[in-house]
């Protein structure tokens, strides 16, 4: 038996390929893997008074017996699954309509869904400010009609719920939509045809077969939601407060790197949990 | 008892008329074909029927009953699909039993209907099969099934065996007529395949452009095609522009007898009613090429003035390409303005088309 040999062509051309998937690699590494793993070392080994660093849970174990800390991650959960539900109610019949219905209208109806996307989250927090905060526009609205003022969601739970709904919007349409993709019009019409209507439609056809895109949804959303920073800090109310602005001020106005590393490493352990989740649910639909 | 009657259905759909102004009434048991080439309208109509298109006009009655304003799922009809529809995410049992959950049916009734539907279709014991396991033809088999099993009072075939091999859609198309006369079943079928509609209806309805060209029994259709269109569509037909005088049409150095009043005329010709023999110099024709395809063969000829014509021999080694020939007909049609205006057929022919349409 003969080896083949390996042509020089075959062999200048291999590495161009590993020269160029290096770079990506290497700035990944940089950016996002150096990181994690300095910050995680650094939050697992707090200095001592000494200036030893020995390795520790001590600041996990601040983190987790520490009200206010807990507190902050509840809120953050809340507002997550909260955000998460109220994308999830209005955007699949949002993205079935694009799906299915046809005409000019629809097509209206997606230029609108996709707007917020091109709107920065500084600007949507102050036209929010400007329309549900106190004397806002609903408040002058109802005023000239001698009706009594809202509770503005402004500072409360419900201001950064609000906008991350709206912020997110687009990607979670367009998810959708994507998926739904899967689900031919012959498959639905044969429903039909069987005798389904329109519930049992969605939720014996339509549903398992956007069941991935709905997964990539949930992951996707929930790890942006617990990176965002903008709404949650300018929308949100002061305590307890999103972990996003949380280890901002942990780092910056109490000076606390390591404690602001321990909440970004918490943090992470969810995020992941969610990337994991993703990466499954995107391994069982090649299985498929 | 079921039967289904169309009157006066049109489709606009902005400003195309798919279907215009269509009347057919389907009798018990019987199966209609609708043929006809892609954008004739047979589609539409039959999702007119289905429920998945409302007309723009006119009336669908299904055992006397107007069905024109019930969606899909409320009409007792079945449809199935060329593409087949079968939903992935459910093995063949559950894509059968799917319809019958939905009816309320017990357990222990739906897997006894489903189990014996599943055996009439030839797919006993494949109901845990994932239906992405199964061949196209499986799958078309699937499909049927299902619709079967809802026992609808009108079948409905969308072009059913088009994503077939054509080994594979011969043998289909037999057992699923073979399953719609034991059943007794009203169907529908929709079809571009002319081999389809003659092999499997009981009467064929040619469309063209939305409108009715010709309804008939398929040896009728054949045989006696009441329009050019139908004449070319069905079958292969020698389409001859010409023009008659004094009771005889002409086609460089062609003429045959049509006592008709003078004009224009288009003359049908079947290859197989037109007979050739060697001609020298008053030859009406030059062979072009002779296909031989075995049982017979396939005389392409070249008529003085460049038209092309076919004829089928049953001794191809007879002829040979340049040679020159001259026609006679068996059977001839004319035709003017869309019409027919003149139709003879000899008796022996008559009985020998008889045998091919039957073939």
């Amino acid at each position: 038996m003969t080896a083949r040999p390996v042509s020089g062509v075959q062999s200048s051309r291999g590495l161009t390929g590993l020269l160029l998937v290096a770079v990506p690699v290497l700035l990944f590494a940089w950016m996002t893997i150096w990181p994690i793993l300095s910050g995680l070392a650094r939050a697992l080994t707090p200095e001592q008074a000494d200036g030893s660093r020995p390795v520790s849970f001590a600041n996990f174990v601040t983190f987790f017996s520490d009200p206010y800390s807990l507190a902050n991650l509840g809120i953050t959960l809340w507002t997550c699954l909260v955000t998460l539900g109220l994308l999830l109610a209005i955007c699949i019949p949002l993205a079935l309509y694009l799906r299915f219905a046809q005409g000019r209208l629809a097509t209206y109806v997606q230029t609108m869904a996709m707007f917020p996307m091109f709107v920065p989250s500084i600007i949507l927090a102050f036209a929010f400010i400007r329309v549900l905060g106190p004397n806002g526009t609903v408040d002058l609205l109802l005023n000239a009609v001698g009706l009594p003022k809202i509770r503005s969601p402004y500072l409360t739970p419900w201001g950064p719920v609000i906008g991350l709904v709206w912020d997110n919007i687009p990607l979670t349409v367009l998810i959708l939509v994507s998926g739904l993709g899967a689900v031919s019009n012959q498959a639905v019409e044969a429903a039909r045809d069987v005798g389904a209507k329109p519930l049992a439609l969605f939720w014996h056809i339509i549903l398992p077969r956007m069941w991935t895109s709905v997964a990539v949804v949930v992951s996707f959303t929930m790890l942006g939601l617990f990176a965002s920073f903008t709404l949650p800090y300018v929308l949100g109310p002061a305590s307890p407060e999103m972990m996003g602005p949380f280890m901002q001020r942990t780092f910056r106005d109490l000076r606390n790197p390591e404690m602001a590393l321990t909440q970004a490493t918490v943090t992470m352990l969810f995020c992941i949990a969610f990337g994991l989740f993703y990466v499954r649910a995107v391994a069982r639909n090649r299985e498929s | 008892m079921s039967n289904l009657s169309i009157s006066n259905v049109s489709k606009l759909f902005s400003t195309t008329l798919a279907v215009d102004d269509f009347s057919l009434d389907v009798a018990d048991g019987e199966l209609v074909c609708l043929l006809g080439p892609s954008g004739s309208g047979k589609s539409t109509l039959l999702r007119m029927v289905g429920g998945f298109e409302i007309p723009s006009q006119g009336s669908i009655r299904i055992d006397g009953e107007e069905v024109v304003h019930l969606p899909p799922e409320e009409r007792p009809t079945g449809m199935v699909f060329q593409s087949h529809a079968l939903w992935t995410h459910m093995n063949v049992f559950n894509n059968l039993a799917f319809g019958l959950k939905l009816r309320r049916m017990p357990k222990a009734q739906i897997r006894e209907k489903v189990e014996a539907v599943l055996e009439l279709v030839g797919l006993g014991g494949y109901g845990t099969r994932a239906v992405t396991q199964l061949s196209g033809g499986q799958q078309q088999r699937v499909a049927l099934a299902r619709s079967l099993v809802l026992e609808p009072k009108i079948l409905l075939l969308d072009e059913p065996f088009a994503s077939l091999d054509q080994h594979l859609r011969e043998r289909l198309r037999e057992e699923v007529r073979d399953i719609q006369q034991r059943l007794k079943i009203t169907t529908l079928f929709v079809t571009h395949g002319q081999d389809e509609a003659l092999s499997m209806a009981d009467r064929i309805v040619v469309m063209r452009d939305g409108k009715t060209e010709q309804i008939d029994r398929p040896d009728i259709v054949y045989r006696e095609p009441q329009t050019p269109f139908v004449a070319g569509f069905i079958g292969t037909m020698n389409l001859i522009e010409g023009v008659v005088q004094n009771g005889v049409f002409s086609k460089a150095g062609y003429s045959t007898p049509v006592p008709v009043a003078d004009g224009p005329a288009t003359l049908a010709i079947r290859p197989e009613a037109l007979e050739l023999t060697v001609a020298g110099e008053n030859a009406q024709g030059q062979v072009h090429r002779v296909t031989d395809y075995g049982t017979h063969g396939l005389v392409d000829l070249v008529l003085l003035d460049g038209t092309r014509i076919k004829a089928m021999v049953s001794h191809p080694d007879l002829f040979a390409a340049g040679q020159g020939v001259s026609l006679a007909p068996k059977a001839i049609a004319a035709y003017r303005d869309n019409v027919l205006i003149h139709r003879v057929a000899l008796g022996k022919d008559t009985a020998a088309l008889r045998q091919l349409v039957d073939a």
